[in-house]
C-alpha cells in the first residue's frame, strides 16, 4: 500500500527552471526561509502524520508530493485508479489528487489532512490495510 | 538532413550516456552505496528531510532544471553551425553536466545534505564560501539583467503577447487564492488558468500593446521602458508569500512546459522539417570564435551551475538510497539537454525553410544574439502551424510561453538575490542591510536594472549577446566551483578524478580564455562599464583556479579519512549501516 501525503498550499515553492528554480536550501548558507506561521502549523501536521504513518504502520510506503510534482503525481495516481476504476474515475482522481493537504491511498483520496488531523488519517490508511 | 534524426541520434546517444557512463561513475568514482544512509533518512523530519521515491524526486528536481535558459543559449550558438551547438550540448550533458549534477548530488548526501557553497568551506577553504556567494551574487545579477532584456525584446516585438502575460498575473493570484480559500483541486483551475491564456493570445493579437508613444515621452526605448516596468514588477512580487502569486503562476508555467515540448516533438514530426542551417557556419570575419565562445553561450543545456544548488539543496535532503543519486542527477542533466537540443532544432529547421532565408537571420553575431529568441518563436510557431495552428498564433503561443518561463525565473531571480545580498551583508557585518528586506530587495533589484540598461554597445543585440555571454560565464565558474568540490572529495578517497577533472579544466580554460578575450574587446572599445565587470569575473575565475589547485594539491597522493563515509550511528556511536 501507498500512502502519498500531498504538500499543503502554504508550503510553497518558487521558481521553476535552470537559473530561477527552487534553490533556498542551495543558496541560503543560514538557512533562510520565507515562510509565515500559518505555513508552519500545516506543514507541522504533515510532518507528524508522516512520523506517525512510518512508525504504527511500517508496511506502508509513505511518500510526500508536492501538488506542482506533475511528472509524478498524475501518472502515478492515473495508473493507480485506471486498473480499478476505469479512466473516467481515473481522471477525476488526478484532479482530486492535486487537492494541497490531501491524503492519498494508493492513488484514491481519502480526505483533507487539516479535515481529518492526524489520528484521523492513520484511521482512514488503517481501515484499508489489507485483511492479513 | 531530418531535424527529427538528429533528434534521435541525440536522444540514443543520452541514453547510452545513462546507461553506461552513468554507470561507471556511479560505481567507480562516486561509490554509491545502497546500505549509506542518506541524510533523508539520518535526520528524517516529514518537513525537509524525507526519504522519498526516485520518481517522485526526479519530477521535483527536473521541474527546478528545466526552463528557460536553455533555450536562449543554443539559439544563438547555432551561429557557429547546428553541429558544433548540437555536439557541445550532446558531448557537454553526458562528459560535464552529468557528472557535474550527479556529483553535487553525491557529495551533498555524504555531507548532510549540506549546500555547496557550505561543503566548498568544509572542503576547499573558508574563503571559498565568500567566492560561492560573490559568484552567486554576479550569477543571479546577469540571470535577472538578461532575462528582462529577454521579455523586453519579445514585448517588443510580439506586442500581442502583452496581455496574455500581463492578465496571467491577476489569474495566478485569483488560483492560488481559490485553491488555498476553499482547499479544492489545483489541476482543473491551474488548466483553466491555461485555457485563459491562450484565449487572451486572440485578444492580445486585436490589442497590441505598445509603449513606444509613452517610452517616446521619457525620451527611451521602449524595450528600455519594459525593463524598467518589469524590474517594479518583481520587487513587488518578490516581496509577496510565495503562495500566493509565483507558485500558482509557476503551476500554470509548468502545464506550457509540457505542452511546448510536446508541440516541438509533434510538429517536428507530423512537418518532417529539414535543418537547413549549415552544419559549421563560416561565420564573417571580425565574430567571436568558436573556441572559447560556442562553450559560454550555451551554458545551460550543456553544464549549467545553478544544477548544483538545485542538487545540493532541496534534493539531497529527499534521497532515499545513495543509489538514486545516479537517476536523479544525471537525469536531470540530460532532460535539461534534450530541451537544448529541441531549441537547437528550432532555430535551424523550424524558423526558415531556405538556407538563404536562415543567412538572413544569423548574418553576424550580434543579429544573430538579438534574434535568436524571436527565432525560437517563430520556430516554435512553425511547428505549431504543422499542428493546424495558425502561423500567427503559433508564434504569439511561443512567445507567451517562453516569456512566461522567463517571467518565472526573474520572479525567482530576483528573490534568490535578496538572499544572497542579505546573505553577503551578514557576512561583511552590515546587519542593516541583512534584516531589512525592503533594502535588500532594493539592491536585489537595481543591480540587475542598472546592468540591463548598459549603456555600451549601441544596438541591443550587441549589448544582449555581450550580457548572455557573462551570464553563461558566471553559471560556468559555479560549474567550475561544484566541480572543484567534487574532484577534490574524490581525491580525497583516492579514486580516479579524471572524469571530473577533465570537465573542471575544460571549463576554466574557456571561462578565462573568453573573459580575457573580451576584456581586451571592451578596453578597446572604451566599454568602461563591461570591461571592470569583465574583469571582477576574471579576478573570481582565477580565485577559483587558485582554490582548486591548491585543494586538489592537498588531497591527491594520501586519502583522508572522511567521517562522512560512515554515518555514526546515535545509539552505539558505530558507523550505521540501513
Amino acid at each position: 500500500m501507498r500512502v502519498v501525503l500531498v504538500r499543503p498550499w502554504t508550503d510553497a515553492h518558487a521558481g521553476g527552471g535552470c537559473c530561477g528554480g527552487e534553490v533556498r536550501d542551495g543558496v541560503c548558507l543560514d538557512g533562510r526561509r520565507d515562510k509565515d506561521e500559518g505555513a508552519d502549523a500545516e506543514v507541522g501536521l504533515m510532518a507528524q502524520t508522516y512520523l506517525r504513518l512510518q512508525r504504527d504502520l511500517p508496511e506502508v510506503d509513505v511518500q510526500i508530493v508536492g501538488v506542482d510534482n506533475t511528472v509524478y503525481l498524475l501518472p502515478s495516481v492515473f495508473r493507480a485508479l485506471r486498473a480499478q476504476h476505469g479512466v473516467l474515475a481515473a481522471l477525476r482522481g488526478m484532479n482530486r489528487a492535486t487537492t494541497a493537504g490531501a491524503v492519498l491511498v494508493d492513488g484514491e483520496s481519502v480526505g483533507d489532512l487539516t479535515a481529518l488531523g492526524v489520528e484521523g488519517a492513520l484511521d482512514e490508511v488503517r481501515r484499508r490495510l489489507p485483511v492479513g | 538532413m531530418p531535424a527529427i534524426a538528429v533528434a534521435a541520434v541525440a536522444g540514443v546517444l543520452f541514453f547510452l550516456g545513462y546507461r553506461y557512463y552513468s554507470a561507471y561513475l556511479a560505481d567507480r568514482i562516486y561509490a554509491l552505496d545502497p546500505s549509506f544512509v542518506t541524510p533523508a533518512h539520518e535526520f528524517k523530519d516529514g518537513i525537509d528531510f524525507v526519504p522519498t521515491n526516485k520518481h517522485v524526486v526526479f519530477g521535483h528536481h527536473f521541474t527546478s532544471v528545466a526552463g528557460a535558459a536553455p533555450i536562449v543559449g543554443p539559439a544563438i550558438a547555432v551561429f557557429w553551425g547546428w553541429g558544433p551547438a548540437v555536439a557541445w550540448i550532446v558531448l557537454g550533458t553526458i562528459f560535464a553536466a552529468g557528472v557535474h549534477d550527479f556529483g553535487s548530488l553525491a557529495v551533498s548526501l555524504r555531507h548532510q545534505a549540506k549546500n555547496i557553497g557550505t561543503i566548498a568551506q568544509d572542503v576547499i577553504s573558508a574563503r571559498a564560501r565568500s567566492l560561492f556567494l560573490v559568484i552567486i551574487f554576479f550569477l543571479l545579477t546577469l540571470v535577472n539583467a538578461v532575462f528582462a532584456v529577454v521579455i523586453g525584446t519579445l514585448f517588443v516585438a510580439n506586442p500581442g503577447a502583452v496581455i496574455p502575460i500581463v492578465v496571467e498575473i491577476p489569474i495566478a493570484i485569483f488560483i492560488g487564492q481559490l485553491i488555498y480559500r476553499s482547499r479544492s483541486a489545483a489541476l482543473i483551475p491551474s488548466l483553466f488558468g491555461v485555457l485563459a491564456l491562450y484565449l487572451l493570445i486572440l485578444v492580445g493579437q486585436e490589442y497590441p500593446v505598445d509603449l513606444t508613444s509613452i517610452a517616446d515621452v521619457f525620451g527611451m526605448e521602449p524595450r528600455t521602458l519594459w525593463v524598467i516596468l518589469l524590474f517594479a514588477y518583481t520587487f513587488v512580487a518578490s516581496r509577496l508569500p510565495v503562495w500566493m502569486l509565483l507558485q500558482p503562476r509557476d503551476y500554470i508555467n509548468s502545464h506550457q512546459l509540457f505542452i511546448a515540448l510536446g508541440v516541438i516533438g509533434l510538429g517536428m514530426l507530423v512537418g518532417w522539417e529539414k535543418i537547413v542551417a549549415p552544419v559549421v557556419n563560416d561565420v564573417p570575419d571580425g565574430s567571436p570564435a568558436m573556441f572559447p565562445f560556442l562553450f559560454i553561450t550555451i551554458a545551460c543545456g550543456a553544464i549549467s551551475g545553478f544544477h548544483s544548488l538545485v542538487s545540493s539543496g532541496t534534493t539531497a535532503k529527499q534521497i532515499d538510497k545513495e543509489t538514486d543519486a545516479r537517476y536523479v542527477g544525471y537525469m536531470g542533466a540530460v532532460g535539461e539537454g534534450s530541451l537544448a537540443v529541441g531549441a537547437v532544432l528550432a532555430v535551424t529547421a523550424g524558423v526558415v525553410a531556405t538556407r538563404g532565408d536562415w543567412n538572413e537571420l544569423y548574418p553576424d553575431f550580434a543579429t544573430a544574439s538579438g534574434g535568436a529568441v524571436g527565432n525560437f518563436v517563430n520556430g516554435v510557431g512553425a511547428f505549431a502551424n504543422n499542428l493546424g495552428v495558425p502561423l500567427e498564433l503559433g508564434v504569439i503561443f511561443a512567445a507567451v510561453v517562453v516569456i512566461s518561463f522567463a517571467a518565472t525565473t526573474m520572479d525567482t531571480g530576483v528573490r534568490l538575490q535578496r538572499y544572497i545580498v542579505q546573505e553577503i551583508a551578514e557576512l561583511a557585518g552590515w546587519h542593516k542591510l541583512a534584516r531589512n528586506l525592503t533594502l535588500a530587495g532594493l539592491v536585489a533589484v537595481a543591480v540587475p536594472l542598472a546592468m540591463a540598461l548598459l549603456p555600451g554597445g549601441g544596438d541591443q543585440g550587441y549589448t544582449f549577446g555581450v550580457l548572455w555571454q557573462l551570464f553563461g560565464t558566471t553559471n560556468q565558474l559555479t560549474a567550475g566551483l561544484a566541480l572543484s568540490v567534487v574532484a577534490v572529495w574524490v581525491a580525497q578517497r583516492g579514486r580516479n578524478i579524471i572524469p571530473v577533472v577533465i570537465p573542471l579544466v575544460f571549463l576554466l580554460v574557456m571561462t578565462t580564455w573568453a573573459l580575457i578575450v573580451n576584456l581586451k574587446n571592451f578596453v578597446e572599445a572604451d566599454q568602461w562599464v563591461l570591461a571592470p565587470l569583465d574583469a571582477i569575473i576574471f579576478v573570481l575565475a582565477m580565485w577559483l583556479i587558485v582554490e582548486a589547485a591548491l585543494a586538489l594539491r592537498g588531497s591527491t597522493g594520501s586519502r583522508k579519512p572522511d567521517p562522512s563515509d560512515q554515518p555514526v550511528d546515535d545509539d552505539s556511536g558505530m558507523p550505521s549501516q540501513r
